[in-house]
């Protein structure tokens, strides 16, 4: 299997619509401006499912159907403030989550509060922060103190970015995955200011060796004691700093407030937040990105930022379309958020694991990396064979995903018309007329009339359309 | 139509036929028509007893009351089934529970022979009602919407007939003849019209199995081993049982004696609340050189001792094991080194100070070993941990205790000073050791402290384990909790005050209580509801009902007892399973 990524997308409407605005890209002013649908761009399946794949973990056909009627912007409104009771469902899953004291259990409530939670794109962005602010379980080796940074991160997941920084930088589960648990004037542990200034915040070759040395100065006196943050005064630095060109004695939080005061701060976490929300196969030129990155620093409103790259010309364009690789996560939950159920996540978190992507033990501290690095010959076989383990109808998920019911909840009453269904459901339709025709023609397509076995041929369809290149991609 | 008729085989097996008086004169034994090569077969000689005891009043409240019935009986198809229940009610003329006696009070015998035939011979004491029901279900398959293929043919005096071209039965007189083939039939019909042929009667092994079986029995089932050993994924599952240290600890002896059997026997017996099942098989015992004869009594009275009776007693097992003959024999049972055994000597070296592990360490154990799990009970002042674990325990008997005691409380030490070694390293709590007493018994337990603590109604799972050894008298009871150990030093010393007599020739046995069981499950009900959220992608109302079956079905068994003993070149197997009927 071949995914090619860097092609426009298939469908043939969508290849004329794109090539005419493709040179307005560049224009920031157009690029970043809202999406209004016209004959030209206009409003479609496509558009909405590629709209639900990014704020979202994909879509039930109704939501599908909703968002057709509901054109880009309202449908944004309900993706970036849902009207449900989040905090209520939070606090109902904070509460399942507690009773477990292992990692599976928690990657397992994790996995099915992203199937089941009414703010997906809540849950997109605390993966998202996860990647990026990453810590490693093996090594914290407390669900608790794993919980609680989690929490963290869902509470600021789209809100304040410095809010965000303030707590990681006083989050035990992370000082002790940092190796930084233990933080002495006599010898400043550099772990957790090294990774600040690379990872967190202002990126490689935004800094020198001695700011690094420097504000490890400044967080010394913070430890870890029996899994709890403690500051000894004894063992702080009060002397002098000097870190990215300002001097005085500062302490942690005044580090925390001169890295995000550094213009290369939002730009970095702007061009990493255009590559998990537009386009992961481009970089961004410094004219598009310049914009975002000054109203960023402001204030370090992330909601803001993901909004405005969501509702952007630019997102609903061919330079965004199908221009990232589904993470492990998504491919698994687009197969089942589709099919309207919830599975066994025990049995998924351990899937997951093995196709690259074990929640809560990201490989690095630079978390995963993602793009083509989900790709290889073996993790493609994983994947074809969660598809099918997915939806076989058998043990280990069991018959809780059935496409066949599906599809006839939503009006198709032959496994003919149900193949057509899940085309447009889970791939929107959007394929190469070839590929799309081979698919359908009756040697691919089950021809039964709704017998017995409608179940089995309509399993065995949507199992060929979840393994497609297109459906690998976001 | 189609639902109904897929319960016509299933209702034809319950329902049909039996004998009267006459038709017991007309007709021989139901085994006589069953084929010499059957591997397994099973007669239900008293099934109005069976029926009495399912049906019962208090059975059927019990059975109605489970939420897993009341589910079903919400559910379309179950509704279907009650109108075709119905409906031949009202055609038969009586109650369910009548026609099934009458058609099947004479009896019910099963046979599975080679090459998947499978053949059900059901007597009925009314051969009207016999009829009448056939004529119902033939009518039935004969309008129903798939067109199932009703058709018939003469083979000599019976008509046979088939609904779907594949089984094949026969009314004979009161008896039902039902075969999953045409040549099952045949075969039953060639044995009545042949009374001397060689029928399963006429099968030595089957006279021997039938032989050890008690002549009231409700229900026997007769195995030939010798042909079920042949199939390839039963003899491989049994070598694999025997490959694993722990299973070969506890199942020693038994997969050695199936593996050596020609037959099984197996007969069900009624009392009361009761049901009791005997399994005998006819292998050899296992003699004194054997590497499992660690597990068998060879001298006359020795035995198992009952088990230890304390509160909230979810299970107890007692063994008879000889620890020093299993370790002695592990090259013969387990020839390959794993690291895990490596791992194993080397940390029972330190433990027990260079002493070997064999001679001068198991060798002070003698062969009674009983082990018991019980509900724990919280101190509130203590705290209460969110997921209550039961306590487990284990009693040894001691040899020579006044030499081993301090050799056991000095490993033991070491066992907890290594656990608080390894968890100071990773600047987590350790245990606290202590020293109190029971009566005369002073014991070491060693405890996590929960001082300081503001909420203790919801500690960790540490906090479940309290880690006790004690020495009273002759025995060594090394238990995860205090409360447990305190509860067995007061058993032992009840049990040393009768002096217990072993239960001669068992070598194995286990008590299971119901009660108790859902009592533990009640009190974990939150977290497993929760596992099963995850575990099976339910809703919390599916996962709700789901464990509150489970409840259900353990407050519904009031107990069960599994001994297994050797008694006169029988190895005999008892399960008891007492209900809770009330």
């Amino acid at each position: 299997m071949v995914v090619q990524i860097d092609k426009p997308p298939a469908h043939e409407k969508s290849k004329q619509v794109h090539s005419s605005v493709t040179e307005k890209l560049t224009d920031p002013g157009w690029a970043w401006s809202a999406y209004q649908p016209d004959a030209q761009r206009p409003w479609t399946l496509a558009q909405a499912g590629h709209l639900y794949r990014r704020a979202a973990f994909g879509a039930t056909w109704d939501q599908l159907q909703q968002a057709l009627s509901d054109g880009p912007q309202r449908t944004l409104d309900k993706l970036l403030r849902p009207q449900a009771d989040i905090a209520a469902f939070n606090r109902a899953y904070d509460e399942y989550s507690s009773g477990t004291g292992s990692a599976d259990g928690l990657r397992a409530w994790w996995l099915r509060r992203m199937i089941l939670t009414p703010h997906p794109l809540l849950e997109k962005m605390t993966l998202f922060w996860h990647s990026h602010f990453a810590t490693n379980i093996t090594k914290v080796k407390s669900a608790r103190m794993t919980r609680q940074y989690i929490q963290l991160l869902r509470s600021q997941a789209l809100n304040s970015f410095r809010a965000m920084l303030k707590g990681i930088s006083c989050d035990p589960a992370m000082l002790i995955w940092l190796g930084a648990e233990a933080n002495r004037k006599a010898r400043p542990n550099e772990n957790f200011a090294r990774t600040l200034m690379e990872s967190f915040t202002l990126g490689p070759g935004n800094y020198k060796e001695k700011d690094v040395q420097e504000a490890a100065r400044a967080f010394t006196g913070w430890f870890v004691l029996r899994s709890k943050l403690r500051y000894i005064p004894r063992e702080h630095d009060g002397n002098i700093k000097q870190i990215l060109g300002q001097k005085g004695n500062f302490t942690g939080d005044d580090v925390i407030r001169i890295v995000l005061e550094q213009h290369a701060t939002a730009e970095t976490l702007v061009r990493k937040l255009y590559r998990r929300l537009i386009c992961e196969t481009q970089e961004p030129n410094a004219k598009l990105i310049s914009p975002l990155a000054k109203s960023f620093a402001k204030d370090y409103d992330i909601l803001k930022l993901a909004e405005k790259m969501l509702r952007s010309n630019l997102f609903f364009s061919a330079a965004a379309y199908r221009r990232r690789i589904k993470s492990p996560v998504e491919f698994a939950l687009g197969i089942v958020k589709p099919l309207e159920a919830v599975i066994s996540t025990t049995q998924l978190a351990q899937d997951l694991a093995d196709l690259g992507q074990n929640l809560y033990e990201p490989p690095t501290v630079k978390g995963w990396t993602g793009g083509r690095h989900w790709i290889n010959s073996s993790t493609m076989v994983g994947r074809h064979n969660l598809a099918l383990a997915l939806l076989q109808g058998s043990a280990p998920y069991g018959d809780k995903l059935n496409p066949w019911t599906v599809a006839k909840k939503h009006g198709c009453s032959t496994s003919e018309s149900a193949t057509g269904f899940l085309l447009d459901l889970f791939v929107q339709g959007d394929l190469e007329p070839d590929v799309r025709d081979n698919l359908l023609k009756p040697a691919g397509a089950p021809v039964d009339a709704g017998g017995d076995d409608s179940a089995g041929t309509v399993r065995r369809f949507a199992h060929v359309v979840v393994t497609l290149p297109e459906f690998n991609l976001a | 139509m189609s639902q109904k008729l897929g319960l016509i085989p299933a209702l034809t097996l319950l329902v049909f036929v039996a004998q009267n008086a006459m038709a017991a004169q007309s007709l021989p034994p139901a085994i006589e028509w069953i084929p010499q090569d059957a591997v397994i077969s099973l007669e239900l000689t008293q099934p109005k007893a069976l029926l009495e005891f399912l049906s019962c009043e208090k059975a059927t409240a019990a059975i109605t009351a489970l939420p897993l019935y009341q589910k079903q009986a919400s559910s379309p198809q179950f509704k279907e089934f009650f109108n075709l229940i119905n409906f031949i009610e009202i055609t038969l003329g009586t109650d369910w529970r009548t026609a099934l006696a009458k058609l099947t009070g004479g009896g019910i015998t099963f046979a599975i022979c080679p090459e998947d035939m499978l053949i059900l011979i059901i007597d009925a004491e009314d051969q009207d009602m016999l009829q009448k029901l056939h004529e119902i279900f033939l009518n039935m398959a004969r309008s129903g919407a798939d067109q199932q293929q009703v058709a018939s043919t003469e083979f000599g005096d019976v008509t046979a007939w088939t609904f779907n071209g594949k089984e094949s039965h026969a009314i004979i007189g009161k008896r039902l003849v039902f075969a999953s083939s045409p040549e099952g039939l045949k075969a039953v019909l060639e044995l009545r019209a042949n009374s001397k042929g060689a029928n399963l009667t006429s099968n030595s092994t089957y006279q021997k199995a039938k032989a050890a079986v008690k002549p009231d029995a409700v229900a026997t089932i007769f195995a030939d081993l010798k042909l079920l050993m042949q199939i390839p994924n039963i003899a491989q599952a049994l070598e694999q049982q025997r490959q694993n240290p722990m299973t070969a600890l506890l199942l020693a002896g038994v997969i050695e004696t199936i593996r050596d059997s020609n037959w099984l026997a197996l007969e069900l017996h009624l009392k009361e609340n009761t049901l009791d099942f005997q399994l005998s098989v006819d292998g050899k015992t296992v003699s004194t050189t054997s590497p499992v004869a660690f597990a068998i009594p060879n001298k006359p009275g020795e035995g198992i001792l009952p088990n230890l009776s304390v509160p909230r007693r979810i299970a107890a097992f007692s063994l008879y094991r000889d620890l020093h003959s299993f370790y002695a024999a592990k090259d013969d049972l387990f020839p390959e080194r794993t690291s895990g055994l490596i791992f194993f000597e080397n940390m029972m070296g330190i433990f027990f100070s260079g002493r070997d592990l064999t001679n001068e360490v198991l060798i002070e154990t003698k062969p009674e070993i009983r082990l018991v799990v019980a509900e724990q009970e919280y101190d509130p002042a203590i705290g209460t941990p969110q997921v209550k674990y039961p306590a487990v325990a284990l009693i040894l008997r001691l040899r020579h205790p006044d030499q081993f005691n301090e050799v056991a409380e000095e490993a033991w030490q070491k066992v907890v000073g290594l656990i608080n070694f390894t968890r100071g390293q990773q600047a987590m709590p350790g245990l606290i050791i202590d020293r109190p007493s029971q009566g005369k018994t002073k014991y070491t337990v060693a405890y996590f402290s929960t001082t300081g603590m503001e909420d203790k109604t919801n500690l960790d799972s540490r906090f479940n384990i309290r880690p006790s050894l004690a020495m009273p008298g002759e025995y060594l009871i090394l238990s995860s909790t205090d409360g447990l150990a305190q509860d067995l030093i007061d058993a032992l010393h009840q049990e040393t005050e009768q002096t217990p007599k072993p239960l001669a020739g068992t070598h194995s046995m286990v008590e299971l209580e119901g009660g108790q069981l859902a009592s533990i499950l009640q009190a974990n009900r939150k977290t497993l509801v929760q596992g099963n959220m995850v575990g099976k992608g339910s809703t919390q109302e599916q996962a709700e009902a789901n464990i509150d079956m489970f409840i259900s079905l353990a407050k519904f068994l009031d107990s069960a007892k599994l001994d297994i003993s050797v008694h006169e070149g029988l190895t005999r197997a008892g399960l008891e399973l007492k209900l809770n009927l009330q």
